[in-house]
């Protein structure tokens, strides 16, 4: 029971983890109808800059926030020179620009940082503390609240200000909103730092499990993948629920199913993405379009 | 001098063209109506005012000149267009729709004056303010983008159909409310419409449209007087 409860726990910890990028990539859909390929590319690189700050002596948490920082700018930056151009483009077109946009930026992560994988600082210790019997670690409490933290600002930002309540409009009718005022094309560019930040939270979360090296988030944007589409992938609130049960769901599946143990993983999440595919291809929040005719 | 100028307007989405040399003019608080058949080029000669389609000539607001300007930077000067179909977002509630036609304003006091106003005209809007605007119906809808429009307290509206598809009795009411915004707060209206009857009642002036040309203009109700006008171009 205990052993259940602290592999539900750490479940969540990770699940935590896919739900920041798995809401990254619902924020691009949203706005564009896009999946970005480079989402976890954005995302490794926004680890790397942590990862030099830290290295040049400021603090986990003045470096935090300052990569956030540096990842959203990164992001407009990406969305106003590589997407921009090729905005009313085919679909198919954008999401070979993604993936030659992954491709490149996982290069040159390569060429500056090498591909040696490298040890993450976490702020939170590996300790564990008893919480009704199982022992959870210090660093799966930190992660979680973390990633809600974070996830909860998202909320906020999108549902409680103007700004977000401007950027839902542009993304839902582009035309309509124009109208109304809105510059949407700056729109979409804040819709891709936002997300690029929030996906930078995934990479410096998980960063301290895997190792910092530039394919470190190859494994973590399929999770996130599955966690996008069980949600339903237009729904931000989808993507969090769906992050944690796949997190859950792959933990347990690797603890108590001896043939899948930690080789299969990978296999459960492309499992989940098939199933929801198959039989809620709407996932578990995305709404069918209700209107009164 | 009039607030709205259109002059030798041509415009077309891509190698069709609409509009082939329109002029017209909205004085400032005056209500015009912009009349003709189905495909004359009403639509588009308000798309091109708000910049939805490219267009060559001039058109000028309130002495500026609104050419290669954006439709969100034109919007901002002052003009709502309700477009054909409304314009509604449908993801959104009934209040963020509203929001969206406030949000650009830093008159707090005076935009919560106009929400009291607005409510006060349309109830059924306060009544649904939670729900999605999805599920309003058509006549609900059209009050809400009427709404919307009159809380971006422009100096212009430009309205597209208003009647369309609603039942007279909700027509009517939305009519009545378009001419207590113009006379109350001095909002020009440009109002294109099939219902030429109701048009020529409200407006001052009307244009009348035949492929893409004005083909008759003047004050309504000379237009209204005159039956061969009245029989060849507005089928009543």
């Amino acid at each position: 029971m205990q052993e259940l409860l602290q592999q539900i726990i750490s479940g969540i910890a990770t699940g935590g983890i896919f739900a920041s990028l798995a809401l990254a990539l619902v924020l691009i859909y949203n706005a564009m109808g896009l999946v970005n390929f480079a989402q976890g590319e954005m995302a490794m690189l926004a680890t790397f800059a942590a990862f030099t700050l830290i290295n040049r002596g400021v603090s986990y948490w003045i470096a935090f926030p300052l990569t956030l920082v540096i990842a959203f700018a990164g992001g407009i930056l990406i969305q106003r020179i590589v997407i921009r151009p090729v905005e009313r483009a085919p679909i198919l077109t954008l999401v070979i620009v993604t993936l030659g946009l992954a491709t490149l930026l996982n290069g040159l992560a390569g060429f500056i940082f090498g591909y040696l994988p490298r040890s993450f600082p976490s702020p939170f210790s590996a300790q564990t503390v008893n919480i009704l019997g199982a022992f959870v670690s210090y660093q799966d409490l930190g992660v979680i609240a973390v990633t809600a933290v974070v996830l909860v600002a998202i909320y906020l930002l999108l549902q409680h200000t103007t700004v977000g309540l401007t950027m839902r409009a542009a993304a839902h009718h582009p035309e309509h909103s124009r109208l109304l005022g809105v510059h949407v094309s700056w729109m979409l560019a804040l819709g891709w730092g936002l997300a690029s930040a929030v996906g930078a939270v995934s990479g410096i979360m998980v960063a301290p499990i895997l190792l910092l090296e530039p394919n470190m988030m190859q494994t973590v944007i399929i999770y996130a993948f599955a966690a996008a589409v069980l949600g339903g992938i237009e729904s931000p609130l989808g993507a969090v629920v769906g992050g944690v049960i796949v997190g859950v769901t792959v933990n347990l599946a690797g603890a108590y199913l001896p043939f899948v143990g930690g080789d299969l993983q990978l296999a459960v999440a492309l499992a989940i993405i098939v199933a929801v595919l198959v039989l809620k291809p709407n996932g578990l929040f995305g709404r069918p379009n209700v209107r009164r005719v | 001098m009039a607030l709205l100028e259109l002059e030798e307007v041509r415009a077309g989405y891509g190698p069709t063209s609409v509009l082939h040399g329109v002029s017209l003019s909205v004085p400032e608080g005056q209500i015009v109506s912009l009349l003709g058949a189905n495909g004359a080029g009403k639509t588009t000669t308000l798309r091109s005012i708000t910049g939805g389609v490219q267009w060559t000539g001039d058109i000028r607001f309130a002495g500026r000149s609104l050419r290669r300007m954006h439709t969100e930077d034109v919007v901002r000067c002052g003009i709502a267009h309700v477009p054909e179909g409304r314009g509604i977002l449908t993801e959104l509630t009934v209040d963020e729709n509203l929001k969206l036609g406030s949000y650009l304003r830093r008159d707090g006091a005076a935009v919560r004056k106009d929400y009291d106003r607005v409510f006060e005209y349309f109830p059924v809007l306060r009544e649904r303010r939670g729900l999605s605007a999805s599920t309003l119906s058509g006549g609900e809808q059209q009050m809400l983008a009427l709404a919307r429009a009159f809380l971006m307290k422009p100096r212009l509206m430009l309205l597209d159909e208003p009647s369309l598809g609603l039942a007279p009795l909700i027509v009517r009411a939305i009519f009545e409310i378009i001419r207590t915004i113009n006379t109350e707060d001095g909002v020009a209206v440009l109002l294109v419409e099939q219902n030429a009857r109701l048009a020529l009642e409200m407006s001052s002036d009307a244009y009348v449209l035949e492929v893409g040309r004005v083909a008759v203009s003047g004050s309504s109700s000379e237009l209204k007087g005159n039956d061969a006008v009245r029989r060849s171009y507005l089928g009543y």
